[in-house]
């Protein structure tokens, strides 16, 4: 009837609809085919290949590849206008990749937009060409990142130090410490948008190389509240991060409370503690838990398997040297002091980072200043909301007492997610005190009528917690409980209603947890729920309730006179029940039986065997197993007259032993603490998620960042160890700081100078004017002009484990003489040299020893089939070859008396290798050549383990030239420690090439 | 650092993806998560078999973000949410259609906002120099020419300043500078008609056109009552924490300048008194709203709503004051307005339980709606707004309003 309007009406919202359509890209989005696209792209006018690139866009957008227009594409690189730079950025950026020899043409637009004099330009060419991530431009990236790093506009420098990470990416190691002298250029930047972008390429780029933080520690503190919020985020991490690394945790704050409550008689101006004194005592924090969380913090996941698989040692022994106290350290002072204004920042993740490095650092009684902060969190969006309340959990779980007066915060609304609920359910049942104990249970009776019978649920189980807590409340639980119980028993049909099952099985089961504590005194509750068992229909908690009866069946007077006739009921309702319920019958049959008095007996066996009887032929596998494991291990009982009866036989005591351990055992008190639980830092993706997320990094070591101290000196050398390579090559040294220190850098190091006897030596003769000598382990002073008094002392440290090795000192040293000291070193990594400082005449020296990689492996025996099946196993990325020469075997005279010239050269390279390094040879492979000249062909393959990591290490040498001229080696590693490999590749061709005198 | 981002529509099409990084993230993942189970979907972060997902949902969009390593999970639901906002400010709302109308700029936005994982530029201010939102006169001129760029040629000036949340030097005739109080009262009532928590969460908004460089100052009466606070990033901490003042260089435009939360409030300005019964499968129901302490204002747009309980079959309800309706999904509005001088709002009607139930075991919790304009119940009044530099013609505004957060009335 009212037609014509209906469609009318249609065509109207239709029609206002189009009109709001208008203008805007839809019909792109909706039919980004309908016309050809190739040819717009080749389009002369900018508005068609716009067009083009936005129909492009909307293919990518709805999943399509289309990667096939990419050199079309490609070509619009050029264009003037922004918008077609812009979406052909876009489109490079989702395909370089795929594509990558049509994404080189686009290199030269990039190298000259990076000199465009609009900064906006410069950067989206930067933006683009970091992100292409093709490995043939990081060189050039690197560059142009390098320029862009000083530029004039801060823009720019941002997306400079945007662009690291992403070259840091593509894995190329020998980029590695450039990349990271970058990030230090922008860490020290005066503008706070381009710090906190680099503080973000620090944390993945380099998040353990404090020295780049030490050196700007106080002016990246200072700036902390100017840098944009994201940063922010990073930076405060970072800056926590060193501040524990460089001094250790902090005497007086939570994390050592422990520690601090026995050591130093804090517990008495321990403001927390004593603050709530007067309350209740459940209101101080739990230590063991506290130190636990604090050990979480800082170990890493070895050291958590090997905590859960040994017996636990919860106690936290930090060594006193390895705290600060925020009185004497002025680091530790300004970062609270910068941290705390972000407590009031408008962006939830810095407030709960800050709140983070409060938490670990702040000494005791300043923390509970992040609580409200926290709490206002609470009040943004729902998906913060349950992440703040994910991490709020620990701190509560720890210190119940800073979020005790707060309770209503967590009172639930009708809005919030279910997971918020639960949550907060945790949390009431984690804070309750008594003086709060009566609101917080005025507030679940509310809930659980809750229609969210889920929810419900969960508030039932937050009961019983809360009554486990605090003892003094029990009775009012219960009955409340109990009457939920009657309440939902008689509530009607509970199948109708999805859900109500689970509060009724919750209630049961929190009634157990409290009766668990003290079960004589609720010995009137358990009567209560036996006569319940009659309208209790839900099989999980009648379940519950006749597991009750089992263990408390010889508990005070009335309950034994009853069971009897329990037992009656339940062998008359066994048929009726569930298999789950069918069980538990069995299993308090036995327990009764075995607990019965001597006036009761005889009809308990009656029953029991009768309830044996049903159980043995019952449909269900299960119950039919445990009804006739049941009855095996009764036998004893049931064949005899009188419980007391004394049985002669001994078997027959066994088995009686074996029944009552089974069966007879008292309940054991529930351990109230989960030790294994493992926390992640607060804020973390791994605190949500529970598990150690991939890149997840718990705090240092303490202390495991130690300064030099000549300053400029160890960051050098820190820059120098990121370095791959033992070559020993003389890099010009890249400092950041131009008052360089070059003539320590030379001195402290010379890989190249490895004496070829095998041992771990290592000269430090290559300065200008050699003053001291080491070899090996032995001082020697070669100097020129004399010198009357020196005093030498030798110091050791580690890299991570700093120690400080006293040695013996040398009172004086004449010209040319020599003296010899020991030490035993164990290298913890390849790349790590250990690190002697040398203190004479009040001057103070450094010098690294760094082992020799051939030495750091073991030879491996294994057959050339083992050789070949592992060779096979390690392709790709753990495969490196390198090419070099190799001349020994010329000046081998043997080679003109008409030796077998193969022979002559196969001992010669073996001799060199081995005498090199600590391989296993495996196989020769002689060429099968047409004349006798040619080598080529001849491949000999060398086996052996790394120390450190028994990871095998596979070596094969091919030769390639003619036996009297200079070999072409071909030397291929097969590891998977690939750093190791390349390295100690890189060691091999370097001998290989040296002439050594030892061969002739 | 974030390696993706998807934006999903409310039946779970993947309307948008863009990859970040080079680890290139599958839209597969987004037909996983669509097929998990409500409870485990609707958790903002979620570890997946092969990403962790963090999720907002806005409008009935779903923003999906995806990584691999360890991150801030707050800094990349804080990123979805800035994303989102910024999305419905230029987009007018946010739903389908808008998405997909616009996605150019909605690329063209998540490229500027985000490089490589890391949020670049979030501030609004900047970004709306830098990519112009759509606008009619845009519409119009892409309609007639067939082309109108809105990508800038130029860096916004803001983008490399020590405050970068405002443009360099904005010239206005007339300088004007508006201060909003915009207060939402949270309110429990238990069962019992107790009173068990009332605060006021407060936002001050501002409104700034001003020439130049203003550097402002704002004072409060009593800053004694706030609680807890959170600022603008342009609020200076130091004297706040000296003085409790809030001194900074405004954004241009609008913009929050601080949130606050007043606890312990004693009284609501309005009552509602839920009375139920039930017997033999029906229940009776009648709601009373009234005003308990008069704010001095009117109280409008008084809605009151629930959920009725899933085992209630039907209802007839009905009020002698204001509209009710009751949607498919059995959710019960009560619209009232104002409350009429001359008799008390009632809601009054039977509810039919489903066969077999004699009672109501679970109750519904009303949601309670109102606004009052020209007041902040918390009580905070602004003391002064100063400028370091007065400019000519300078009008300086004051308003407050406050409205229902969250107000539960239990049953």
């Amino acid at each position: 009837m009212f037609n014509q309007f209906g469609s009318t009406a249609e065509t109207l919202s239709k029609a206002s609809a189009a009109v709001l359509r208008i203008g805007t890209d839809a019909h792109l989005y909706d039919d980004p085919e309908d016309v050809n696209i190739a040819p717009l792209l080749d389009s002369k006018f900018e508005s068609e290949k716009c067009e083009a690139l936005k129909r492009l866009l909307a293919l990518i957008a709805q999943g399509f590849d289309v990667s096939n227009f990419f050199p079309q594409v490609v070509k619009n690189v050029a264009s003037q206008s922004s918008e077609v730079k812009k979406l052909v950025y876009l489109y490079l950026l989702h395909y370089a990749e795929k594509r990558p020899n049509e994404a080189l043409l686009s290199i030269n637009y990039f190298q000259k937009d990076l000199g465009d004099p609009n900064p906006l330009v410069r950067a989206w060419a930067l933006r683009t060409m970091a992100g292409i991530r093709l490995h043939v431009i990081a060189p050039l990236a690197l560059a142009a990142v390098g320029k862009c790093a000083r530029d004039p506009a801060v823009y720019v420098r941002k997306c400079a130090a945007n662009a690291l990470p992403k070259l840091h990416d593509l894995r190329l190691e020998e980029h590695a410490p450039a990349i990271e002298e970058l990030v230090g250029i922008l860490l020290n930047d005066h503008s706070p948008g381009v710090v906190g972008a680099a503080a973000a390429a620090f944390t993945s780029i380099c998040p353990n190389n404090f020295s780049l933080i030490g050196k700007n520690y106080k002016k990246l503190c200072q700036i902390l509240p100017d840098v944009e919020e994201w940063g922010q985020i990073l930076l405060i991490g970072t800056l926590l991060r060193y501040v524990v690394a460089r001094h250790g945790l902090v005497r007086e704050s939570l994390m050592l409370s422990l520690h601090g409550l026995e050591s130093n008689g804090f517990y008495e101006k321990d403001g927390l503690v004593g603050d709530k004194k007067d309350g209740d005592k459940s209101d101080s924090f739990d230590a063991n838990l506290v130190s636990l969380v604090s050990k979480c913090y800082i170990e890493g996941p070895d050291e958590y398997l090997s905590r859960s698989n040994g017996v636990d040692t919860v106690a936290a022994s930090f060594d006193s040297k390895e705290t600060t106290s925020v009185g004497d350290n002025e680091d530790v002072k300004i970062l609270l002091q910068c941290t705390s204004p972000l407590l009031w920042s408008n962006n939830s993740a810095v407030v709960l980072a800050a709140a983070g490095v409060q938490w670990i650092v702040a000494p005791l009684e300043d923390v509970k200043k992040i609580v409200k902060p926290l709490l206002f969190l609470l009040r943004s969006s729902t998906a913060s909301k349950y992440v703040v309340l994910c991490n709020i959990l620990v701190f509560a779980k720890a210190v119940p007492s800073l979020f005790a007066p707060h309770f209503e915060d967590f009172f639930i609304c009708s809005s919030d997610a279910y997971q918020v609920k639960a949550h907060k359910l945790e949390m009431l049942s984690l804070i309750a005190t008594t003086s709060s104990i009566s609101s917080i249970l005025r507030e679940f009776e509310d809930y659980i009528k809750d229609p969210d019978r889920r929810f419900a649920a969960d508030t039932v189980a937050a009961i019983g917690l809360c009554a486990k807590r605090l003892p003094e409340i029990p009775t009012a639980c219960l009955n409340g409980l109990l009457a939920l119980v009657r309440q939902e028993s008689f509530a009607g049909d509970l199948e109708l209603v999805d859900g109500e099952a689970g509060v009724l099985v919750q209630a049961v089961m929190s009634i157990q947890t409290i009766i668990e504590r003290d079960p004589l005194s609720h010995e009137k509750v358990i009567i209560q729920l036996f006569r319940s068992l009659d309208s209790v229909k839900v099989a999980a908690a009648r379940a519950t309730i006749i597991w009750m009866v089992g263990v408390y069946c010889s508990l005070g007077h009335i309950i034994p006179r009853m069971l009897t006739t329990i037992t009656k009921y339940l062998a008359w309702s066994f048929k009726s029940e569930a298999s789950e319920t069918k069980l538990q019958i069995l299993n308090t049959a036995a327990k009764v039986l075995i607990s019965a008095e001597v006036e009761d007996f005889q009809m308990l066996k009656k029953i029991v065997l009768y309830v044996l009887e049903l159980g043995e032929c019952d449909l269900n596998y299960d119950v039919r197993d445990r009804t006739r494991f049941l009855k095996k291990m009764l036998s004893y009982k049931l064949a005899c007259h009188e419980p007391t009866e004394d049985s002669v036989a001994s078997q027959e005591n066994i088995a009686e032993h074996v029944v009552e351990h089974v069966f007879g055992r008292k309940l054991k008190p529930f351990s109230p603490l989960n030790l294994h639980n493992r926390f992640y830092l607060p804020g973390s993706l791994s605190q949500v998620v529970l598990h150690a997320a991939p890149g997840y990094e718990p705090l240092p070591k303490p202390c495991s960042f130690v300064v030099e101290e000549h300053d400029q000196l160890s960051d050098s050398g820190r820059q120098r160890e990121a370095m791959s390579g033992l070559n020993g090559s003389q890099e010009s040294s890249e400092t950041v700081d131009e008052d360089g220190s070059s003539e320590y850098d030379s001195e402290s190091y010379n890989g190249s100078d490895f004496s070829s006897d095998g041992d771990e030596r290592n000269d430090a003769n290559d300065a200008a004017d050699p003053l001291i000598r080491f070899s090996d382990i032995a001082v020697s002073t070669d100097q020129e002009e004399p010198r009357s008094k020196r005093a030498l002392d030798l110091c050791a440290s580690y890299n991570n484990v700093p120690t400080l090795i006293p040695m013996e000192e040398l009172s004086c040293l004449e010209p040319g003489q020599s003296a010899k000291r020991l030490i035993q070193v164990r290298f913890h990594h390849h790349l790590l040299p250990m690190r002697l400082s040398l203190h004479y005449n009040g001057k103070n020296v450094p010098v690294k020893l760094r082992p020799d990689l051939g030495y750091l492996v073991k030879p491996f025996s294994i057959t050339i089939e083992e050789f070949l099946s592992t060779e096979s196993r390690l392709p790709g990325m753990f495969e490196y070859t390198r090419r070099c020469t190799f001349t020994d075997h010329i000046k081998d005279t043997r080679m003109e008396n008409g030796k077998d010239k193969f022979l002559t050269i196969c001992e010669s390279i073996t001799l060199k290798v081995l005498s090199n390094s600590n391989l296993h040879l495996v196989s020769v492979d002689l060429p099968v050549a047409s004349t006798l000249e040619d080598a080529t062909g001849l491949r000999l393959r060398f086996s052996s383990k790394i120390l450190s990591s028994e990871i095998p290490l596979l070596i094969t040498i091919t030769v390639q030239g003619k036996c009297n001229e200079d070999l072409n080696l071909t030397v291929k590693i097969n590891c998977e420690e690939t750093v190791f490999g390349l390295n100690l590749l890189n060691r091999i061709a370097n001998f290989m090439v040296e002439t050594s005198s030892s061969a002739s | 650092m974030l390696q993706c981002i998807f934006l999903l529509s409310d039946s779970g099409e993947v309307m948008l993806e863009k990859q970040l990084t080079g680890h290139r993230v599958d839209r597969s993942i987004c037909a996983w998560f669509w097929d998990q189970a409500d409870s485990f979907k609707s958790l903002p972060v979620i570890a997946s078999p092969t990403h962790y997902l963090f999720q907002i949902v806005r409008d009935g969009i779903t923003f999906l973000a995806c990584t691999q390593v360890e991150m801030p999970p707050l800094m990349a639901i804080e990123f979805l949410c800035r994303v989102a906002d910024v999305l419905s400010d230029y987009l007018g709302g946010l739903n389908e259609d808008l998405v997909k109308d616009n996605f150019i700029i909605v690329y063209e936005l998540l490229d500027e906002m985000i490089d490589n994982g890391f949020p670049l530029t979030t501030e609004p201010n900047i970004l709306r120099e830098m990519i112009a939102p759509p606008n009619l006169v845009s519409k119009m001129l892409s309609v007639v020419t067939g082309n109108a760029s809105n990508v800038s040629d130029t860096l916004p000036s803001g983008a490399g300043s020590c405050v970068p949340w405002r443009p360099t030097d904005p010239k206005y005739s007339s300088n004007e500078v508006y201060v909003d109080l915009v207060e939402e009262m949270d309110a429990i009532v238990n069962r019992d008609g107790e009173l068990v928590k009332c605060e006021i969460y407060g936002e001050v908004q501002m409104s700034s056109q001003l020439t130049g460089f203003p550097d402002l100052t704002l004072s409060f009466a009593n800053p004694s009552v706030l609680e807890d606070m959170r600022f603008h990033p342009c609020v200076r901490f130091r004297p706040w924490e000296s003085h409790q003042v809030l001194s900074f260089v405004p954004p241009d435009g609008q913009f929050k300048l601080m949130s606050y939360r007043v606890k312990k409030l004693k009284n609501t300005p309005l009552y509602v008194k839920p009375q139920i019964t039930s017997d033999s499968g029906t229940c009776r129901v009648s709601v009373l709203v009234g005003i308990r302490s008069d704010p001095g204002k009117t109280i409008e747009s008084i809605t009151l709503s629930f959920q009725l309980p899933h085992c209630v079959s039907s209802a007839d309800l009905s009020s002698n004051h204001g509209t009710v309706t009751i949607l498919s999904n059995k959710t019960c509005t009560w619209t009232i307005g104002r409350i009429p001088s001359d008799k008390t709002p009632c809601l009054s009607g039977t509810l039919a339980l489903e066969t077999g139930l004699e009672r109501l075991h679970v109750y519904p919790t009303f949601k309670v709606g109102f606004k009052i304009m020209g007041i902040a119940l918390s009580g905070l009044r602004i003391e002064k707004l100063d400028l370091k530099t007065i400019p000519p013609r300078l009008y300086k505004g004051f308003r407050a309003q406050t409205r229902a957060g969250e107000f539960d009335v239990r049953l």
